[in-house]
């Protein structure tokens, strides 16, 4: 109603001014027709407010110029033929004026309303471009979204059926309403519907509706799946989205269903790499593993056919028996560890860990792997009171083993030194022993020292001789954390590798 | 140790027959069963001096041979498993059994695990004080005393008592759970950290009083399963 009241006023106040022109310029003057100056206020009028106010102003301007200023004057009369003409003139003038300045006014405030969507869409668009999460990337598209609606709400809720949507952001818990429009495309050029799903009186009293607003959901499809939907809810006298808002709701869908398919394509391609990760793995493994179980298999076939030759005299047949054992050893080993490998892999170690003294288990080890170590200068350096440790003593004696066992194969005869300290615990930190295994072989370079508890791993001074299968030390690191433990390498103070592991301390309360 | 009498329950015929083959040429006399009903059977008939157990075999488990050995007999079960069976084997030596080794073995180690275990079945571990003797150890049941080289160790009740199981099981295997119910009692079953515990202090005061080194390991940890305590070797005790 202001609206109206202000076009009136302006096409009175341009009537009078321009009234007041024509009178000042034909009394004192001299302008036998100023009736154009009218032609200034159609113009202004139309500019400003459109078409209706100019021709209203157009008439208006016409009988009172007529009134005013043509004989006879004060009346309606027209009696120039010239006069009416210029009239005419005049009214023509306004209407096509005020259509043209309405017209480009209506081009401006769509160019404005195309701007806005277009910057929207470009936020939108953005947000996904640059997502590093798109449950976030979403959130803040409905934001934006919701800006550009203005009044009312907007979700933006995932799902693969409207009951079973859920919204994006957890701070505005969405339900979807009972009764809704969905906006219908078709491919082509045929423009989009909304189309009432369920009429909102039908929600009854499941209270879903939001506030007392009109529902209007956009679907979320890739592929004909469907993903989700973007809502609004509008106050009922608000109406159905304008076409712009419309194309803008459905854009958004459209990006953001492109994104979540993306999403798919993206995790299905990460899949894709891991599993071929895991083939190179394997394919790494098969290599290894059948490098390392021929080579024992070779000797032994060889050893059994020289004794199935016969001819051997005792002593000699004894040597390659031994050795045909000696060599079944080392091959229960690697499928030792293979099992283990795969247990650690598989999450299948089961641990039953319980407090024991470090040198008993150590004991236990050292007993077994004395042939092994036959002719090594061994330090074994325990201090009375250590700790207990919290392990399980199948899987630490597993460790040790493997340690011990790389040193064998890789420094046969250095010096061995076998050490454990009760780590100082700082503040917060829980209470270790470390114990460090260390030879005075020939060690290995500073930057293989990291990759060393690596599956496969080789350090490069290794793999001239002794070859192994890179696999007892990844075992050992997977053991020791799977006891909660740490392991690390470094180089030892005898020269060579220096091998701590870091156990869990425990006090034990007297029994 | 020769001249014993052997049932070997394994199913594999390849091990069965390089087994049996090498037991034989240590002068032992083999009966061999390839599966649960060939072994009760050959074990009615001939009751041998000592049984090696496979305990997976394809028609029964082996567990349930142990249970009716041990119903009927203490002869000795020496447990043969493989790696993946660490479960089965600790509830063998609960159930019973003496002794385990783990597939594959060598032969020297089967060896000496039959004459320890045929060593053991042959003479009570105690003389008729009541007195065990491994090397410089003298554990005297009736007196409530350990000696070390003729010197006494001061044992806490509980301490002895544990020795005194594991010495009288010397050379075979007891779990943690059955030094956990003889000593403490029935009523503990999960508090198996206490035998970590006491063992080692036991282990650390016979290492104390033993200035020769000839106890060192006699309190051997197996790990998962439970302790041994080494059988003296006949030419020494």
């Amino acid at each position: 109603m202001r609206g109206a009241a202000l076009v009136a006023g302006a096409i009175g106040a341009a009537l009078l001014l321009t009234t007041a022109l024509v009178w000042i310029l034909e009394q004192y003057l001299g302008v036998a027709d100023a009736s154009p100056a009218y032609l200034l206020a159609v113009t202004v009028l139309a500019l400003a407010f459109g078409t209706v106010p100019a021709a209203i102003t157009a008439v208006g301007g016409v009988l009172v110029y007529n009134f005013l200023f043509t004989h006879p004057l004060y009346t309606f009369v027209v009696a120039d033929a010239g006069q009416l003409l210029n009239l005419v003139l005049l009214l023509v003038v306004g209407i096509v004026v005020g259509r043209l300045a309405a017209a480009q006014r209506q081009r401006a405030e769509a160019a404005e309303l195309r701007e806005r969507e277009a910057l929207a869409l470009v936020r939108v668009g953005r947000e996904l471009a640059t997502r590093s999460d798109t449950r976030t990337a979403l959130r803040a598209i409905g934001e934006v979204l919701a800006q550009r609606l203005g009044e009312g709400q907007t979700w933006i809720a995932l799902g693969d059926s409207a009951t079973r949507e859920r919204g994006v952001d957890e701070r505005a818990p969405f339900q979807p309403p009972a009764g809704y429009a969905v906006l219908h495309r078709q491919p082509g050029d045929v423009p989009p519907r909304w189309t009432i799903v369920r009429p909102p009186a039908a929600s009854g009293s499941s209270g879903a509706q939001p506030g007392d607003g009109e529902a209007y959901r956009v679907p979320i499809e890739a592929a004909g799946r469907p993903l989700g939907a973007v809502w609004t809810v509008r106050r009922r006298c608000a109406g159905a989205p304008s076409r712009e808002e419309t194309r803008m709701l459905a854009a958004t869908a459209d990006q953001i269903g492109q994104a979540l398919e993306q999403d798919r394509l993206r995790s299905e391609a990460i899949s894709a790499e891991l599993a071929r990760r895991s083939d190179a793995v394997k394919t790494a493994l098969l290599e290894s593993v059948s490098h390392e179980l021929r080579t024992p298999l070779a000797a032994i076939r060889a050893s059994a056919g020289t004794l199935a030759d016969g001819g051997l005299g005792g002593d000699d047949a004894h040597q390659v028996a031994q050795s045909i054992d000696d060599e079944a050893s080392r091959l229960d080993r690697l499928v030792g560890n293979l099992l283990d490998m795969s247990r650690i892999e598989g999450g299948a170690l089961q641990l039953s860990p319980e407090p024991y003294a470090l040198g008993d288990l150590l004991d236990a080890v050292m007993r077994r792997m004395r042939p092994r170590l036959a002719g090594r200068s061994i330090a074994l350096d325990l201090p009375a009171e250590l700790p207990y440790v919290m392990v399980d003593a199948v899987l630490l004696d597993q460790v040790v083993t493997n340690v011990l066992e790389n040193s064998v194969r890789h420094a046969p005869a250095a010096e061995l030194r076998i050490a454990a300290r009760a780590a100082t615990a700082g503040s917060g930190q829980p209470a270790t022993v470390r114990l460090t295994i260390e030879d005075s072989g020939p060690g290995v370079p500073d930057e293989a020292l990291p990759h060393l508890f690596d599956k496969f791993y080789r350090a490069p001074s290794h793999s001239s001789r002794g070859g192994g299968t890179g696999m007892g030390l990844a075992v050992v690191r997977g053991l020791v954390e799977a006891m909660s433990g740490r392991v690390a390498a470094r180089r030892g103070d005898l020269g060579g590798l220096a091998i701590d592991v870091e156990l869990p301390a425990v006090e034990m309360p007297e029994p | 140790m020769s001249g014993a009498r052997l049932l070997l329950v394994e199913d594999d015929p390849q091990t069965r027959h390089a087994v049996a083959r090498g037991l034989e040429a240590r002068g032992h006399a083999v009966e061999e069963a390839e599966d649960g009903a060939a072994a009760l059977r050959r074990w009615e008939a001939r009751r041998p001096d000592l049984v090696l157990l496979d305990l997976g075999l394809p028609d029964t488990d082996g567990l349930s041979i142990v249970r009716r050995l041990r119903r009927e007999s203490t002869v000795p079960i020496l447990v043969l498993s493989a790696r993946d069976r660490e479960r089965d084997r600790v509830e063998a030596l609960e159930l019973g059994a003496d002794d385990y080794l783990t597939k594959p073995f060598g032969m020297e180690e089967l060896h000496a695990r039959i004459g320890a275990l045929l060593r053991r079945a042959a003479g009570p571990a105690a003389d008729a004080a009541g007195r065990v003797v491994i090397g410089p150890l003298v554990l005297d049941a009736t007196r409530h005393e350990v000696l070390v080289a003729a010197e006494p160790v001061s044992l806490t009740p509980r301490e002895f008592e544990l020795l005194k199981v594991l010495v009288s099981h010397a050379g075979r295997v007891v779990t943690t759970g059955r030094l956990l119910r003889a000593v403490w009692g029935s009523s503990y079953d999960t508090e198996t950290h206490y035998v970590h515990v006491y063992v080692s202090q036991i282990r650390r005061k016979l290492a104390a009083a033993d200035r020769s080194g000839a106890l060192e390991g006699l309190i051997a940890n197996e790990p998962g399963v439970g302790y041994r305590v080494g059988m003296p070797d006949p030419a020494v005790s």
